[in-house]
This record gives C-alpha cells, structure tokens and sequence, in this order.
C-alpha cells in the first residue's frame, strides 16, 4: 500500500518515532531520526504545497461519531508546519553536531522533543476543539518535561513552574471548550463556527475570555506571560530556543486560527488583541532595559517580538497578516539563532551574565559576530530577514491609514535597540583575559551559520518566499473556504 | 593582500560614479520595489564619497590589518552608495540603516570608545533612522507610493507634518542642536581615521536628506506657513536653528581641551551654517549650502587625518599635552594650517566662497538678523581654528612624547598632500567649482544656476570675487615683501634657547608653565552670553530622560516575579476583571 | 604696467599716510592732556628706524614669516580698497573684490600673524593674540551688521557700486543710513586698535600682547602693516559712508575728518577689559543695529 501523502503523517511520524524509541536507542540512530524525522516532515511540507495552493486539504479519521480527528492543512498551517519542521530539525543538528550535554542527547530529550513536535503539529493542524485540547497537553506535558530535563534545581524549579501555569492554562482553555460544547453539541471546529453567532451574548464574551485567557498564557501574552522569563532562563537554551522558536508559534497560530475561524467579524475583538500585542510589547522591552541574564534578556525580547506579531495579526488586514507570518517566520530563526549562541557562550564560559560576556568578542569571534547579526535582524535593520517582515507590518498599516500602531512599534524597537546594542558593545569590550570552559569544534556552528545566512537570504530576497505568505494570509482570511471545506468533509 | 583588496573596496564609489549607466531595480515584495538612479543631487554626494572614501582607507591600513573594520567600512560604503543612488524611500532607508549600524560597529573598533558613546550613538542615529521611517510611512499614507518625487495634492497640514518628521529625522543626523548629544562623544573616541569620515561623510547625508526636502515639497518651504521678508517663513525658523546650532557649537568648541572634541563640535557649528542655508532655500543659499558641504568635508578630512597622525606618533591628544611640533610634524602642520583657513572660511581658500554665497544669500532674504548671529558663529570659529594649530604646533612641547615624535607615515601624509592640493586649487578656481559640482545640481532642482563667467571668478547678482587675482595678488604681495626684507642690511639671529623670552622679567626655565594649551579661551566665560552658553548642557535632560527609563523598568520587572502564585492569581483576576467589564458593559 | 604703477602708488600712499595719521595722533592727544608731545613725524621716523636696526631676533622660521603673512595681508586689503571713485587711479584690484572679502582680508593678516605669534613660545604673546580674537569677535557682528545694512540699501556687496549710488552730499551713506553709521562707529574704533578697546596692544600696564616677542625689522614690519591697515579701513568707511573721494585731496579731507572724529571719541573713554567690550559691543552697537534691521526690514513702511 503506497502511503498517501496527508497531513496525519505530520502528527503520526514523529509519535511512531518516538514511541519506538527503544529500538533506535539501541541502533544508536537517535541523533540522526531526530534530525531525520523533522527534515522528512519539511520534505513533506513542500510537497503538499502546490496541492494545498489549490484548495486546504482537510482529512478526518473517525474513531467513533461525533469523535474523531479532524485535521485541515491549508496555506497558513503549512507555513506553520514547514516552520516547525525546520526550526526543529535545526535544534536538532545542533544538539547533535553541538556535542552538547548528555541529558539533551539521550532517550528522554529524544522522545520529549518528538512529542513537542508531534503536539505541535497537532494544534496547527487539528480541525476540532477536543483534539486541540489534546494536543495542547501533549505539547505542554513534553515542554514541562524538556524543561526540567538536566533535573538541577534551577531546571527543576522551572519544569515546576511551567507545569503549575500551564495546567492553569489548560484548565481556563478546557471550560472554554466544555461550554463550547454545552452550547452548540459539537467540537468540529467547522459545525462551532457556523453556530457560534447563535450562542448569547455574555456566553459568547465568557468563552472567549476563558480562551483567550487560556491561550493567552500560552501563547505568552501580557498580562499573562510573567512566567516566562523564569522558565526560559531554567532551561536549556537549546530547549529554551524550541519554546520560543515553536511552540509559542503554534500557540499564537492556535489563537488567531480560532479567532478567524470562530468570530463572523474579527473585528469585534480587533482592539482587544491588539492592545494585548501592543501592551506585551512595550512592557516586554522595557523591563528587558534592566535584565543582566543573557537567557532571560531574550526571553524579554521574545515576548516583545510575540507582542509585535500579536499585533500585526491582530489588526487582520492582509497585509499585516502576511508580514506577521512572515515575522514570526524570522523571529523563530532568529531566536532560534541567539539561543544557540547563548548555549555556546554557556558551555565555552560557563555563564551568560552581561558582566561576564564582556570581551567576548576576542574569545569568540563567530559566536560574536553571529549575535550582532542576530540583534540587527531582531531589531529589524537592513539588509536583513527581519526589516522586510517589519516594514510588510508597518506598510499595512499605513495603507490602512492607521498610525498609532506604527508609532509604538518604533518606540518598541526604539527600547529593544536599547538593551541590544548594550549587549553588543559589551561583547567587543577590550577586555584583557577572559575564563574560558570546554573549547568548541568547527562544525558546532554549522546549523547557527546556516541560520544567519537564511536570514541575509531572506532579508534579500524576500520575494522568493513573498506568496508563502500572502496565501497563508489570504487562507487565514478566507473564513468562508475554509468553513466550507470543514463542513464538506464532515462524515 | 587584504590590504590591497580593501583598497580596491575603496574605490567603489568612485567606480559606481563613473560607471553608472541605467536604473537598477529589485524587487524587494509585494509592493515594495527598489530602485536605483544616479541624479545630479546624489552624483554631487557620490563624488563627496569616492574621493573620501580612498583618503580615509588608506590611513586605515597602516599597521596589521584589521579585517573586521575592512569588512565594515565596505558595508559602511554599500550603505552611502544605497543611500544616495536610492530613487525610493524604501532603498534610501535601507541604505541609511546599513550606514548606521556599520558606523556604529566600526565605532566599537575602538578602544576608547565607551557603554555611553556607543549607546548614544546608536540611539540618536536610529532614533533618527525611526523618525525616517515614520516620515516614510506617512508619505506613503498619503501619496501611496515610495518614490523619491515631487508629491502632489497633499494638504498643507500633511505637509507640514510630513517636513516635520524628515526634518527631525535628518537633523538628528547632521547632530542639530538639541539633538547633537551623540556628536562630540562619537567623534571624539571613534577610532582616529573613521572619525574622519564620520565627520566629513556620515554627517552629510543629513545634508543630503535635507537638501531632498525641497525636491518633495517645492513649495513647502515658502508655501507652509508663508513668505518672511523674502524668504520661506518656515524655513526662517529652520536657519534660526541652525544659527543656534553654530553658536553655541563653536562656544562649546573653544572650551574643549581635547583636539578630536573641539574637531567635532566644529563639525556641529559648520553643520549647522549648512542647515542656515537651506532654510533659506534660494538657489544663491543652496549654492552655498552645496559649497560648504563640499569644503566642509574636505577641511575635516584634512583635519581629522592630520590629528589622527599627531596622535599615532605622540599618543596625546589633549592640547596640554603636546606643543611645538611644528618642526616635527611640518607636512602635518602645513595640512591643519591649510585646514583651519578652510574651516575658519578666510579667503582666498573655498572656505570663503561658501560662506561668502551663504552671506550674500541671507542679505537677499533680508534675514539681516540672522547675518549677524552667523557672522558671530563664524568668528568666533577664529579662535578655535587658532587653538587647534597652536596648541599642538606652536608653543613649547609639553610632554615627553612631543619632544620627540616623528612626521606621521607616508599612509596619513598623502591624503593630507591631495587635500590640500584639492583646498588650494578650488580656492583658486572657485567658478570651477561652481560651473562643475554646483550648477548641474541646481539646474536639476530646478532652480537658476549660479553661472560663472570664468574659472576664477564667483559672481551673484550681489556682486562677485576673482580667486585667480586674489590669490595672485596675495602671493605677490608675499613674495614681494619677503625679498624686500631680504633686501634690508641687518642680520637674522636665531634665538639661542626656546627659553629666551619677555617674561615679565624673569628667565623662564624648563619647569615654567609656557604652554598656553587648553587655556586658551578660558576667560571666555567671563562674557556673560558665553559663560551662559557654557554653563548650559543637554546632557542633564537625556540622563534624565535614561533615568526615568530605567525606573520604568523596575517597576514594570515586578510583574515578573518567580511566583507561580502571584501569575495564576493575576490571570485569574484579570479574567474576572475583563470579564466584569464587559458582560456589565452590555 | 598701470596696474604694477597704481598699486605701488596705493601702498605708498597708505604708508605715509598712515604714520602721518597716527603722529598727529600722538600731538593732538598730548594737547589734549595738556603736554607737548612728540613731532608729528615722529612715528615715520620711528618706524624707518626699525628698519634699520642691524639685528632682529628670530624664533624660527614661522615667527619670520607671520610678520611677511600680515604684511602681504596689508597689502592685498590696501589693494582691494578702492582709494577713488570714478578714477582709473588709485583702484588697485579693487574690481576683482567685494565689501565682504575686504572684511575677511582685515583678519586674514593678523590671523598669519598669531602663528609668529605661538611660534615664539612666549605664553603672553598668545594670551594677546586670544584677547585680539575674542575682541575681533565681539566687535564684528556689529559691525558686520552694520555693513549688511548698508549691503542690503544698495542690495550689493560692490563697494564701487555703492560708492557710485552716493553721488551727492544727500545721498552719502551717513546721511541715507545713519543707523548703519551709527552701528559701525565703534566697532570701527576697535578694529583700528583704538582706545577704549585697545586692550590688546596695551601700550603700558599689561606686560604681554601679541607683538611682545617682536623687536628689529620685524617689528617695523609690524608697525608698518598696522598703519596701511588702518588707513585701508579709513578710506573704506569713507567710500561707504562719505560717498567716496572724486580726487586725492577730497579723500585725505574725509579720511581726515573721519580720522579726528573716531580720535576724539578714543581719547575721552577709559580703557575696557577684553570681555567688558565685547559685552558692549554685543549690548550697545548691536541693539542700535537690531533696531536698524528692524527699522529697515521689518517695519510695514520699510521696503
């Protein structure tokens, strides 16, 4: 039987790999299938393409009426999935070419970052709200873990942490659906939206703030986002980069998805999101003025760029939708990069406080000069992947005459080039002697160098990738398409 | 052979200006479509760069090459080159993005430079960079598009804020009064060479922005906010800025002990005569605005290299410090001395042509107010300029590193020899100048040329001056009295000791204060205006400005307590707030 | 050939014109403080003297050139003025020039020399050299101003066109723009060195000035290019605002009298500290030329 090229493979691959985990441990093929498994989904990702171009593929697996798993893969999850594919398949060459610690090499990482990828696929994909919960818990019980993974107190503490708030998340989400449930009698995502408009009022605003609260402290938004600095700085920065990169993607991704799919006229909550985007931003980089941890700057930095994007794709003109995709599509590389780094300078100097980074760009000049190429493209400075995704934002909103938003997004950047650039002169401190831990070897920066060079690429070229994002934004857009072909594909 | 590559990278600007053929365009994204072309206005700033850009690399390549500055300063040269061939606003802001973050990453190169410096200059320069931005995006609010051309039908409100924010955002650039906090500092610890074309070229393509305006809004100018006397009202208070500017600039510069501060300071005042004139905006103001630019970056090329040779070889570049080097250092003596009478503006060098259309041009705006307060700035640059050849020249050497320095290499003394070479000769030619670099740019800003008759001569419909005969009869003159006194019996008799001096009636020895050094213009403060001006700083309000910041941030870092507790309660709490209001609000 | 013979007669001219000026100077102050006073030759002879002394001491090379700089200044500013209106005497090269370039030749000179000056090493001489500076800068924004005002009434920079617009006694400049007269006056005390803003030659108290190092030849040099710098600015205010001189004897006659009058305020005022004049050139002279410029350009009645 030939294998049909369908979505279920991205969720179903890598729990298959996963679960036989034993038998590639004893193959000694872990590190290799964890970057297989995610490479193989980018394959698939980019096969899918010209048939998802079309029309969105939406594929059900009936386990018992009304229970099933519905999965939709149009433009936008595509994106999404492609992203997923390769920011994984990038931390993974890293932790394998990286010789990086022995906990993040064995077993347990192996199956957890499985789960983590496998999880979040699902929420991207899934076209029902029971499954979504599911995967929610997947992705959030692998992040818990991953996070307490090297099992020291500070790693332990953070796993703590992240499980105590991301159940809270997960109950606020589950009420929202159980009365999701109560009202309309259906989960499928496509029968909820298109009897959603008859739920009351005041039923309508509770569900929607029991989500938005759920996902909200997923998806690390203010004010529901004062635990990740904390975790982010608790756990490895490679995994820390998995979590930034990632799942905070999938989340927001969950989040608008619903937003566009469940609400006739997005507009009504227009202003709440983007207020929430905009507040994110700008408490996010203004509290990362003061912070000293290198891990908990970019977790700042992180949740400004989170805010950014929320606002971009709050606003939901096409536009600013294609440019935030296309942000959040930069921002993972680009936090994907500095977090590499930060693991690098941690393993060669054993800490990443400002005070100790000074002068690093003698010790390490790669590690340097990647980083500064980093905080350019975060800050959204030419010729790199993060202007043009800024400038797509900000040229939407201009067209749609609205200026206030591209006001606070310079004064953001304005305060982020703050922080940033204090790093970066710190890093070219001249500075006499430095300690220094365990020597790296070359290839440790084949997949960072990678990194950087798609974000010049990008930054240069964007209009290779330009329709990728267009159609996604089109296809988040187009509530109607999407209802129709959920419906349609409804047993 | 890195060095020689570097060279060659050098060169490029001077390569794009002469081999430039059609328009580039590239695609960029949906919309977004870069384009390059060469007009007159950029050619002029082009030619500023390619014949800089040489100068300032090859004082870069003494001593072991420093590939990350080489790689920089080519990012730095991609960038300008971006900026001034830019035929959109897109590639312009790109070009001036790339600008920024090279210079500031070829600032860092330095040892001296420290956290402020570095952190101001790249939060004025991108605060700059952000307003140009902001400019752009409403431009495009409201004209649709991102071509760098006349715009039409706009509102005089939209104009105005339109001129506001590019105004603000180039002012920034050419470190306007009170924006100018990044300047002397940057300058002042920017490695010895780049300050050179920090000052000379970075500062420039403010110039450049600025002289773009009236491209934009042709009227803007004049039809904002009406005519005064008989010029632009708006662009009345435009010069009264950069008046202000010059002023205190060159105040602020007399009082400066460190030669490389005082260089940058002066940078500021001449900025800001530049700025003078296009808020004047008469093609006689632009002409001039257009002069200055070019002997500006000419003189402080000169100047910043010649200073960067004194401090290679001394290691000094406080003014008490060094003294007497005159006969150490004569080609570099002969290059800042020829450099002060450009920037001091004395005839017969450009520095007076410039300043002479500039004069002229506020007289035909009947701006005589303005005249004055200019003619103040500019006079008081004297003293500046004459502290700027005495104290590291004249004198009595004043450290051991003085008494025994060398001339600089050969890598610093050739771009003094062709600057010089390139002051004299347009002093001479000051038509030249006219008919070659300033008419073309004119014409195509559509305003009258200025027109000379010959080589030599500068007119304006207010009168003109002959550089050939002047300095003709200056030489004569020179020459002529020199023989003479040759001529006279009685002999020349070299003292026998530096010590042989009227000192009130002492003999000074070695251990006497002799120097003058950073003295000089010390009882200026006693004028009350100069004391008032030098009493007076912006730093306070920026400190400030950075302090309240940082309080912002310790409050705002509270939220993120490690409390698991303290986030589900807040959660919990905001839900049931957001829930409240808006169920209630129904 | 009329060029070569016209400017040696300018310089001679101005030469002895100048130690004349300034003898009789010497007499009529010391009548004024009731003593006898020197001859008016004095100052000729004194200078010839310098020329001749047999020995002059030399601190190098750019303290022997500073006097040979400001004298060819002196020279070149006597050859921009032109002497006589409507006369193909007495111009000198003054066709090539304009009123503003004139203005910065009458630095040019003393600025060559402050570099004898720091090159002699002596602190005391420089210390002169910033009082002249910070004078030249309080002094010349009034008198800038005042010129402007004049510049904008013809709407030229040309002193030969503005010489020919004065073709009468009512139309000379003192009497069409006597505001301008006014704003200059003392600025052009200060730039002829005289009291009361003579600080920086401080003849007696003051040990010091620029010329403190000077002796011999080179001071003669000195002394000589103050003089024909002098009468260059005489002649100029009279081109400006004493409609020019038609021949020799009419230009001796107002340079004269312009002479006495600017003498005659000199010797009546006490001596002003450096920063003290510039604070009174930025009060007084400029206010009168802020309401000049008012009057003349922003009053509705003003063209």
């Amino acid at each position: 039987m030939a294998l049909p090229l369908t979505p279920i493979w991205f969720v179903a691959l890598p729990l298959l790999v996963a679960f036989s985990s034993p038998l590639w441990a004893r193959l000694r093929l872990l590190m290799p299938l964890l970057l297989g498994v995610p490479l193989t989904l980018l394959v698939l990702a980019i096969a899918l393409h010209p048939l998802v171009r079309t029309a969105p593929l939406v594929e059900t697996i009936v386990i018992a009426p009304p229970l099933g798993i519905h999965l939709q893969l149009d433009s936008a999850s595509l994106l999404l999935i492609a992203l997923i594919g390769l920011a994984s398949a990038l931390v993974a060459a890293f932790l394998w070419l990286g010789d990086t610690e022995a906990h993040l090499r064995g077993r347990r990482a192996f199956v957890l970052m499985l789960l983590l990828i496998a999880g979040c696929n699902g929420l991207v994909l899934t076209g029902d709200l029971f499954n979504l919960y599911v995967f929610l818990e997947i992705a959030g019980v692998s992040a818990y873990a991953l996070s307490a993974l090297r099992q020291d107190a500070p790693a332990l503490e953070a796993g703590l942490k992240y499980l105590i708030i991301g159940s809270v998340a997960a109950v606020f989400f589950l009420f929202a659906v159980v009365l999701i449930y109560l009202q309309t009698g259906s989960l499928s995502l496509g029968a909820v939206a298109s009897s959603f408009g008859e739920i009351p009022g005041p039923m309508q605003i509770l569900i929607g703030l029991l989500m938005l609260v759920g996902l909200g402290i997923k998806a690390e938004l203010f004010p529901f986002n004062f635990w990740v600095p904390d975790i982010y700085q608790g756990s490895h920065p490679a995994v820390a980069s998995l979590f930034s990169g990632i799942l905070v993607k999938a989340f927001l991704f969950v989040l608008f998805h619903l937003v566009f799919v469940l609400l006739a006229d997005p507009e009504v909550i227009r202003t709440w999101l983007m207020g929430l985007g905009a507040a994110t931003m700008l408490v996010a980089e203004t509290v990362a003025l003061r912070q000293q941890d290198l891990r908990r700057m970019l977790a700042y930095s992180s949740l400004g760029q989170v805010g950014l994007v929320t606002l971009a794709l709050g606003f939901g003109s096409e536009a600013t939708l294609a440019g935030g995709l296309f942000h959040l599509v930069n921002h993972t590389l680009v936090k994907l990069l500095l977090f590499l780094l930060a693991a690098l300078m941690l393993r060669h100097l054993l800490s990443v406080r400002l005070a100790d980074l000074a002068g690093l760009g003698r010790v390490m000049p790669l590690a340097a000069g990647l980083f500064v190429l980093g905080a350019l493209a975060v800050l959204g400075l030419p010729p790199l992947s993060g202007f043009v995704s800024k400038l797509w934002i900000l040229k939407g909103f201009a067209e749609a005459q609205v200026l206030w938003p591209i006001a606070l997004i310079l004064l953001a950047a304005l305060i982020e080039a703050a922080y940033y650039f204090r790093w970066i002169k710190t890093l070219y401190e001249p500075r006499a002697q430095m300690q220094e831990g365990r020597p790296l070897g070359h290839w440790v920066y084949a997949p960072v160098v990678l990194l950087a060079g798609l974000l010049i690429l990008l930054g240069v070229a964007p209009f290779l990738v330009q329709d990728l994002f267009i159609e996604g934004a089109q296809s988040l857009l187009a509530r109607d398409v999407n209802l129709e072909a959920m419906l349609g594909a409804r047993p | 052979m890195i060095k020689l590559l570097f060279f060659t990278v050098s060169l490029t600007p001077a390569a794009t200006l002469l081999g430039w053929g059609e328009g580039l365009a590239w695609p960029l994204f949906e919309g977004v479509r870069l384009t390059l072309d060469l007009t007159p206005l950029s050619a002029f700033f082009l030619l500023l760069l390619a014949m800089a850009a040489p100068l300032v690399a090859l004082p870069m390549l003494r001593g072991t090459a420093d590939s990350p500055a080489f790689v920089l300063f080519g990012l730095l040269l991609l960038g300008m080159q971006l900026l001034l061939l830019a035929g959109d606003f897109i590639s312009l802001f790109i070009g001036w993005e790339i600008m920024t973050w090279s210079s500031y990453l070829l600032l860092l190169r330095s040892a001296r430079t420290d956290l402020e410096t570095a952190q101001s200059y790249i939060l004025f320069n991108l605060l700059s960079a952000f307003l140009l931005l902001a400019a752009i995006l409403v431009f495009y609010r409201f004209t649709g598009h991102f071509e760098i051309r006349t715009a039409a039908g706009l509102t005089d409100w939209q104009e105005i804020l339109l001129a506001l924010l590019f105004g603000l955002a180039f002012l920034t650039k050419v470190g306007t009064l009170p924006l100018h906090l990044w300047v002397p500092r940057s300058y002042d610890q920017a490695p010895d060479a780049f300050s050179a074309f920090l000052s000379a070229l970075v500062s420039k393509m403010g110039v450049y922005g600025l002289v773009l305006l009236p491209t934009l809004f042709p009227d803007a100018l004049a039809g904002l906010l009406g005519r005064l006397l008989d010029g632009p009202a708006a662009g009345y208070l435009l010069a009264w800025i950069g008046v202000v500017t010059s002023i205190v600039a060159t105040f602020k510069a007399i009082s400066q002990e460190d030669m490389k501060r005082l260089l940058a300071y002066s940078s500021i005042a001449q900025l800001g005569y530049i700025t003078t004139a296009i808020g004047v905006g008469s093609s006689l103001a632009l002409g001039g605005a257009l002069y200055q630019a070019l002997v500006h970056t000419l003189v402080k090329l000169l100047l910043f290299i010649s200073i960067a040779g004194i401090v290679l070889r001394t290691g000094q570049r406080r003014f008490n410090d060094l003294g007497r080097l005159m006969e150490r250092m004569p080609i570099s003596f002969f290059g800042v001395l020829i450099g002060i009478i450009g920037l001091a503006g004395m005839p017969p060098l450009p520095g007076f042509a410039a300043k002479y259309l500039i004069f002229v041009s506020l007289l035909d705006a009947r701006w005589l107010l303005l005249l004055a307060a200019m003619v103040l700035a500019s006079t008081a640059a004297f003293v500046y300029c004459y502290k700027l050849i005495y104290a590291p020249f004249l004198g009595h050497a004043n450290s051991a590193s003085a008494k025994t320095a060398t001339e600089a290499p050969w890598q610093y003394l050739v771009p003094q020899l062709v600057l010089m070479g390139l002051l004299v000769g347009l002093g001479l030619f000051p038509g030249l100048g006219v008919r070659l670099l300033i008419d073309p740019v004119l014409i195509a800003l559509q305003m009258d040329p200025l027109g000379s008759p010959s080589w030599g001569e500068l007119v304006t419909p207010y009168g003109g001056y002959d550089g050939v005969v002047l300095m003709v009869v200056f030489g004569t003159a020179f020459v002529l009295v020199t023989g003479l006194f040759f001529l006279l019996r009685g002999r020349m008799r070299r003292a026998g000791s530096p010590y042989d001096l009227s000192y009130a009636g002492e003999v000074p020895t070695a251990e006497t204060p002799l120097h003058y050094g950073a003295g000089m213009g010390r009882e200026l403060r006693r004028i009350p205006l100069v004391g008032w001006i030098l009493r007076h700083s912006t730093q306070g309000f920026y400190a400030a400005l950075v302090r309240q910041t940082r309080t912002a941030a310790e409050l705002l870092s509270g939220f993120y307590s490690g409390n698991p507790q303290a986030w589900v309660l807040l959660a919990v709490l905001v839900f049931a707030l957001a829930l409240q209001a808006s169920i209630g609000g129904i | 050939m009329h060029a070569v013979l016209d400017s040696l007669a300018m310089i001679g001219i101005s030469y002895v014109m100048g130690f004349l000026f300034y003898g009789f100077y010497r007499q009529f102050n010391a009548r004024v403080q009731r003593r006898w006073g020197p001859s008016i030759w004095q100052n000729l002879f004194d200078n010839l003297k310098f020329f001749f002394k047999s020995e002059t001491l030399s601190h190098g090379p750019m303290f022997f050139f500073g006097p040979m700089i400001i004298m060819a200044g002196a020279f070149t500013t006597v050859l921009f003025v032109p002497f006589l209106k409507d006369s193909d005497w007495l111009q000198g090269f003054s066709a090539s020039g304009n009123l503003i370039l004139i203005i910065y030749l009458l630095v040019v000179g003393p600025l060559g020399n402050a570099l004898a000056v720091g090159s002699s090493g002596n602190p005391y001489g420089v210390m002169g050299v910033t009082r002249g500076l910070t004078r030249l800068m309080g002094l010349e924004v009034p008198f800038f101003l005042g010129l402007g005002l004049v510049m904008l009434q013809h709407e030229t920079t040309s002193v030969h066109a503005i010489m020919a617009a004065q073709h009468d006694v009512a139309h000379w400049g003192i009497l069409t723009n006597p505001i301008a007269f006014a704003v200059i006056l003392l600025p052009f005390i200060a730039t002829q060195n005289g009291s009361p803003f003579d600080v920086v030659g401080a003849p007696v108290e003051v040990y010091a000035g620029p010329r403190v190092e000077f002796g011999g030849r080179l001071l003669g040099v000195l002394m000589t290019q103050n003089m024909m710098m002098s009468i260059a600015k005489l002649v100029l205010v009279v081109d400006l605002f004493l409609g020019g001189a038609g021949n020799f004897l009419i230009l001796i006659l107002k340079a004269f009298a312009l002479f006495l009058l600017t003498a005659a305020i000199s010797m009546v005022f006490p001596r002003l500290k450096t920063e003290q004049a510039v604070d009174f050139f930025w009060k007084v002279p400029l206010g009168l030329g802020v309401l000049g410029v008012i009057a003349a350009v922003w009053l509705p009645w003003s063209t």
